[in-house]
């Protein structure tokens, strides 16, 4: 078989024998391959680690309410810092209202004025409460922090609907009142909800979920809250826009 | 218990196998110690994938080896080349390229570098003195067309080598 080879090649690819005078050396090899081993070892144990510390820290802080508000706000505060890198990449998509204390009177603005069907099918025209408190929040069934907050504001509806306060409930759910309708039943929300849109979402700038607007009684935006928030931030922006006069 | 088995049975497989496996790579290297050190990389990626650890180790050992040469020596062919568009702009030739340019070896492994890598793999490891079943097997080949394929590949290595210095 071997006599078909082509000689000339053959002697060509025999000036690669490597010198005469060169042997591997396997002990050497052994050692180093050892190390190699040890040092690939070490590093998946580092990872691993790191993982395991990473679940360790981040169990604890998602357990509770609390500690979950905090771990928000530090994302947000990171994220905040960001935002013009993330506008250089994804470019000019509606961006989120950002999060404000509590504003004083004189820089407030106006709340955009919009009419939509509750549940029953009435219209509700924000204009019209004009000389309440109104609480209006964005959110979806799907909204997880959504659903931590609706109990407080069913709550801040009977304590404080005589003192000229009102909750108002804007769903973006795409499955509409068909998704929206069970939820709040199950939840049994007392307050008003509409089905909103994306253009409504647009002009306030609810961008993500939950984001939630104190509107004091001159119908302006005196805070807005994007993310999770904790309970007693929004009772305090409601009680100061009810002491206002 | 059972990871130094395992250790053992890697080792003693190192053992039998480093130095053939070093010089398969020394053979299209002008490195040895390169040779060498590639040859370790290689048993560690033989190391961490244990369906390579099965009965055809040593065939994988050879097809990666191999492999890991010519692309170091594709590697140094380039850099090579980059080294002498330099000349132009002023770089001087080390004594060390002086020397292994006239040796007729760095043609082989130039011409080994052009040509087709299944071709240059079949004339390396057959220049190592495997059978063609073993050859077969390393690079996933039918044993019936082995004859073939080396035959092709010489004909690709002559043609290379004629058209690159012209017959001598």
């Amino acid at each position: 078989m071997d006599s078909n080879r082509d000689q000339w090649v053959e002697d060509r690819l025999a000036s690669l024998y490597p010198a005469s005078d060169w042997q591997p050396d396997t002990f050497r090899g052994l050692a180093q391959f050892r190390k190699q081993r040890e040092k690939v070892r070490n590093r998946n144990r580092r990872w691993g680690w790191l993982a395991a510390s990473a679940v360790a820290a981040g169990l604890p802080l998602m357990a509770f309410p609390t500690t979950r508000v905090f771990a928000q706000r530090c994302v947000s505060a990171c994220v905040g810092q960001t935002t013009w890198v993330r506008n250089l990449f994804v470019g000019n998509r509606p961006s989120s209202a950002p999060s404000t204390g509590y504003v004083t009177p004189e820089n407030r603005k106006m709340a955009p004025d919009f009419v939509l069907d509750d549940a029953s099918g009435k219209p509700v025209k924000l204009s019209e409460f004009r000389g309440r408190v109104v609480l209006l929040n964005f959110w979806a069934t799907w909204c997880a922090p959504c659903s931590l907050e609706i109990p407080w504001f069913i709550e801040f509806q009977n304590t404080h609907r005589d003192s000229g306060f009102t909750t108002l409930g804007v769903s973006l759910d795409e499955g509409g009142w068909d998704a929206v309708r069970p939820y709040m039943d199950q939840r049994r929300v007392n307050y008003r909800v509409m089905v909103g849109n994306d253009d409504l979402a647009r002009l306030y700038g609810a961008a993500s979920l939950p984001t939630t607007f104190i509107i004091d009684k001159s119908g302006r935006i005196a805070a807005t809250h994007v993310g999770l928030c904790s309970k007693s931030e929004y009772e305090a922006d409601v009680k100061a826009a009810l002491n206002e006069q | 218990m059972k990871s130094d088995v395992g250790r053992l049975d890697i080792e003693t497989i190192f053992h039998a196998q480093y130095e053939r496996i070093a010089r398969v790579i020394a053979r299209v290297l002008r490195d040895p110690a390169r040779a060498e050190e590639l040859a370790v990389e290689v048993f560690l990626k033989w190391s961490r994938n244990p369906q390579a650890q099965g009965e055809d180790s040593q065939a994988w050992l050879y097809r990666v080896a191999v492999r890991t040469g010519l692309d170091e020596l594709r590697r140094e062919t380039r850099r090579t080349r980059r080294r002498s568009l330099l000349r132009f702009v002023g770089y001087a030739p080390t004594p060390e390229d002086v020397r292994a340019s006239r040796e007729d070896q760095d043609r082989v492994r130039e011409v080994l570098a052009a040509i087709q890598s299944r071709q240059a793999e079949l004339l390396v490891l057959r220049t190592q003195g495997l059978s063609y079943d073993e050859l077969a097997c390393a690079l996933d080949l039918n044993p019936a067309s082995i004859g073939t394929f080396l035959t092709r590949a010489e004909q690709a290595f002559r043609k290379e080598y004629i058209k690159r210095y012209g017959q001598q």
